[in-house]
């Protein structure tokens, strides 16, 4: 059967399609650099949709922090090589702002980044210290600090979020939150998940019948929250008019993964990054990675046969272990696709402390490469890689992401600074 | 005579010899991404994840049983929100080909019966001879009733002709005029094309019915008539499992064939940016709203996002870009109609409803008059749950449109036209 090859050509070839990488060819996309993008893209809808710049401190992780600016200022005095200590905070900042702001161009409203941490609820009923939340569950952090009576609706069938736990968590410190369960319209019985109700309500018929459901379960209480299941691909269109049918303040809080508001992302980076003139190939993970004379050679395969990009540069964003960025193996841990040496403890003997559950957390979680000043990958010898190779997100070294609330901190301030170490190099 | 028992299948031994190599189901991290987005999560007690969790708990009994394997369109949407990228469709496959005949759902087992039973290798049984009178019939009586196409042909084993199309058997058996609008397209654009008397069928029941030999001989024919007629390209026209069944079974079967296969979505994308077909909007006065749905078998089990594109271009291009709004989720991403995997044949129709309510809250949710779809299976379900769930949009065909915009649609090919659309002939 005649085949054709495909060939492709960038200025920049992003690999990996997480936070990190989507951050790197939005900042790429602003800068006007012509790029390609590949990885699978399935882990994007793990995220809460919270944005969190720095929530906790090491050694012990214990407080949240509220000033995640002077956090970084604490951590340049104790961890100096945590990547976010090698990033201006002015550029930090905007980095910030440019991600938010794409995201509300293209549907999804965020609040922009402030000088403090927000609350943000999470289904066990904990509070996450972030920086940017979407606008869905804005109303759900300024009821927390209100402590305005307010109701947690969950539903029927759905799995992954109970109104009763987020209320039994949260009763010390928010006295006036109660609990209800209700059916969700239309939905045969058995497991409902957050992703088809959210679907359901993307139709206009389906928020009138939730509409007096929901009305009914508030009572005299004006502000409830929900599961994150307003509408997948307009759901502040879907919030607002929950809210001009209820009279209600609505909000959201993410549910156990997967959860909507991650889905929410991937599909319109999916959908949209195409339309942005970015080659997107989101399914595939590159096989091959040469480095030749100015640019590199991507080869992967899809079900068609091969693929093949050719990029001025290129930024490693390939996550850690779950992406396939690292892997952990008898002998230590390394990285699959270009063999880059790999901080990490000398012997898997100090990977973890003895205890799972340790606030300071494990050392092989700190694991990752090493990068110099342009962000730039080092070899065995301490040096660039190749000048047209850089890195992004949480395969950077000397960070503990999950414990210090960080991962999207990391993937976007560090996204967009290896994007303006690019934007350099092609002039 | 005692009945048939399902045998035991070991699902993780066969899932190991399926694998490339250094892949493992065992990689399932259990998130429920793929149950999430699947239209038959629940139907028979039964989800992606469950499926794949079981058969890792070695419940091979329970799995070798479950009729959830009839309800599962193996559309492969869980794998393309898997994470690990696990591709369960294939476990489906294999539990498929496990059920003794006379277990399976007949109307599958039938429809592959019937595309052995002549050399069309049409589900319907249609015989050769018969489709080769049914166009000539056709032919005769659109040349001496529409003065414009009086010299408009419709070949027949042309050997070298640069495309051998291929038909759905709906058309000839049921409702023959729906040939005609292609016909004349490939007139317009003064394509060198062939139908062939031989393997002319575009349906193929017998990979949905797990019946792999059978799959592969149909597939031989296929082949063996184009390479015999010597095209250079096999055409497949708006039928979205024919396209999948035979460029997999190439593959699957290491055939040779010396041909390309290619969508006739992709051709009239080009024929329409090379103005061979001049089609545009203007016809849309009242401004009726459309939306296509991107069949799994062409979009995401195939050419990807490529063929979406054309398929939107081509869209846009006939009712006008303010009037096209795209379903959500959509292209690679979009959700099984309920319509595949041999799921209109198998005699399921409540599950095969409940599977579809998902596309019908999604075209709900465009608010469209029509769905666009170049897919038989597609168009059948979208239909029934359209008047299952008492929804107000119609479904049309891609080549009815075009002769609609050219202004050459004939009075018998306006079968799926709402009074709407008719009103702007």
């Amino acid at each position: 059967m005649s085949e054709e090859d495909r060939h492709f050509s960038a200025e920049l070839a992003v690999i990996g399609t997480g936070l990190a990488g989507f951050a790197a060819s939005i900042f790429a996309l602003k800068r006007n650099i012509k790029t390609a993008q590949v990885g699978n893209t399935g882990a994007v809808a793990y995220t809460t949709g919270y944005l969190d710049l720095l929530g906790s401190l090491a050694p012990d992780y214990l407080a949240s922090i509220e000033d995640p600016w002077q956090g970084i200022e604490q951590l340049r005095d104790s961890h100096p090589r945590h990547p976010l200590c090698r990033i201006p905070k002015d550029d930090i900042f905007t980095a910030f702002e440019q991600f938010t702001s794409f995201l509300g161009k293209c549907g999804i409203a965020y609040t922009p980044p402030g000088e403090f941490n927000v609350s943000g609820l999470t289904p066990a009923g904990t509070l996450k210290p972030t920086l940017c939340v979407p606008a869905t569950m804005q109303v759900g952090s300024a009821a927390f600090s209100q402590k305005e009576p307010c109701v947690i609706i969950d539903f029927k069938g759905l799995k992954g979020f109970s109104s009763r736990q987020v209320v039994a968590n949260l009763k010390d410190r928010w006295p006036k939150l109660s609990s209800k369960r209700v059916e969700f319209p239309d939905m045969v019985s058995g497991e409902i998940y957050p992703e088809v109700m959210a679907r359901s309500l993307e139709v206009p018929a389906t928020r009138e019948k939730l509409a007096k459901i929901l009305a009914s379960a508030a009572g005299d209480v004006k502000v409830i929250g929900l599961p994150a299941i307003l509408g997948m691909h307009a759901p502040d269109l879907v919030r607002e008019e929950l809210e001009q049918l209820t009279g209600l303040q609505i909000f959201e809080i993410p549910t156990m993964p997967p959860s909507v508001p991650g889905i929410r992302l991937r599909e319109m980076f999916e959908q949209l990054f195409p339309q942005k003139g970015v080659t997107l190939i989101p399914q595939q993970k590159v096989d091959r990675l040469v480095f030749i004379e100015n640019g590199a050679q991507l080869s992967l395969n899809d079900s068609f046969g091969p693929i093949s990009i050719h990029a001025k540069s290129v930024i490693l964003a390939t996550g850690r272990f779950l992406s396939g960025g690292l892997k952990a193996g008898v002998d230590g841990v390394s990285e699959p696709l270009l063999k880059l040496p790999v901080t990490q403890p000398d012997s898997r003997r100090e990977w973890y402390r003895e205890k799972y559950t340790d606030r300071r957390g494990h050392a092989v979680n700190s694991a990752g490469i090493e990068v110099d000043s342009s962000f730039r990958p080092l070899d065995n010898h301490g040096r660039p890689y190749s000048k047209n190779l850089f890195a992004a997100g949480v395969i950077l070294a000397h960070q503990d992401w999950i414990r210090g609330r960080c991962g999207a901190g990391v993937a976007i301030a560090t996204a967009y600074k290896a994007v303006e170490e690019v934007e350099k190099l092609l002039k | 005579m005692t009945e048939k028992t399902i045998p035991t299948l070991n699902f993780k031994e066969k899932a190991e010899e399926l694998l490339p190599e250094g892949a493992s189901f065992e990689a399932c991290l259990t998130c429920g991404l793929c149950s999430s987005g699947c239209p038959a999560s629940g139907i028979e007690n039964m989800d992606p994840r469950k499926f794949i969790r079981m058969a890792m708990l070695g419940m091979d009994k329970e799995l070798s049983t479950s009729k959830w394997i009839w309800a599962c369109t193996q559309c492969k949407r869980c794998q393309h929100v898997c994470p690990m990228s696990i591709d369960i469709s294939q476990l489906v496959f294999l539990a498929r080909s496990n059920w003794p005949r006379e277990k399976k759902p007949a109307g599958i087992v039938r429809s592959c019966q019937l595309i052995q039973s002549t050399d069309s290798t049409s589900a319907m049984g249609l015989p050769p001879e018969d489709f080769v009178f049914v166009v000539q019939d056709v032919l005769e009586e659109v040349r001496e009733q529409q003065p414009k196409f009086k010299n408009m042909q419709a070949p027949m084993d042309k050997k070298g002709a640069h495309f051998f199309v291929n038909q759905n058997s709906r058309e000839p058996m049921s409702e023959p005029d729906e040939m005609v609008p292609l016909w004349k397209i490939f007139d317009i654009v003064g394509a060198n094309w062939t139908y062939s008397s031989k393997a002319w069928a575009a349906e193929n029941f017998c990979m949905f019915s797990g019946n792999e030999e059978a799959w592969r001989e149909v597939i031989k024919k296929r082949v063996d008539a184009v390479n015999e007629l010597g095209c250079e390209v096999w055409l497949n026209t708006e039928c979205g499992h024919s396209y999948y069944t035979m460029w997999n079974g190439i593959n699957r079967f290491g055939m040779k064939a010396d041909f390309k296969l290619e969508s006739l979505v992709t051709y009239y994308a080009r024929w329409i940016r090379e103005g061979k077909l001049p089609v545009n909007s203007d016809w849309n006065r009242k401004n009726i709203t459309f939306t296509v749905q991107d069949p799994c078998m062409i979009v995401r089990k195939a050419y990807g996002e490529s063929i979406a594109e054309d398929m939107r271009f081509v869209t846009k291009s006939l009712v006008g870009e303010e009037n096209f709004i795209d379903m959500q989720p959509n292209r690679s991403a979009n959700y099984c109609c309920g319509g595949g995997g041999g799921f209109l044949q198998a005699g399921m129709t409540e599950h095969r409803r409940t599977y579809g309510k998902r596309k019908f809250d999604q075209i709900a949710a465009t608010g469209a008059s029509y769905v666009l779809t170049p897919c038989h299976n597609c168009h059948s379900q979208i239909e029934d749950i359209g008047h299952h769930y008492r929804g107000s949009y119609g479904v049309v065909h891609f080549w009815t449109l075009i002769c609609l915009s050219l202004g050459i649609l004939g009075e018998n090919e306006r079968t799926y036209l709402g009074p709407d659309l008719l009103e702007c002939i």
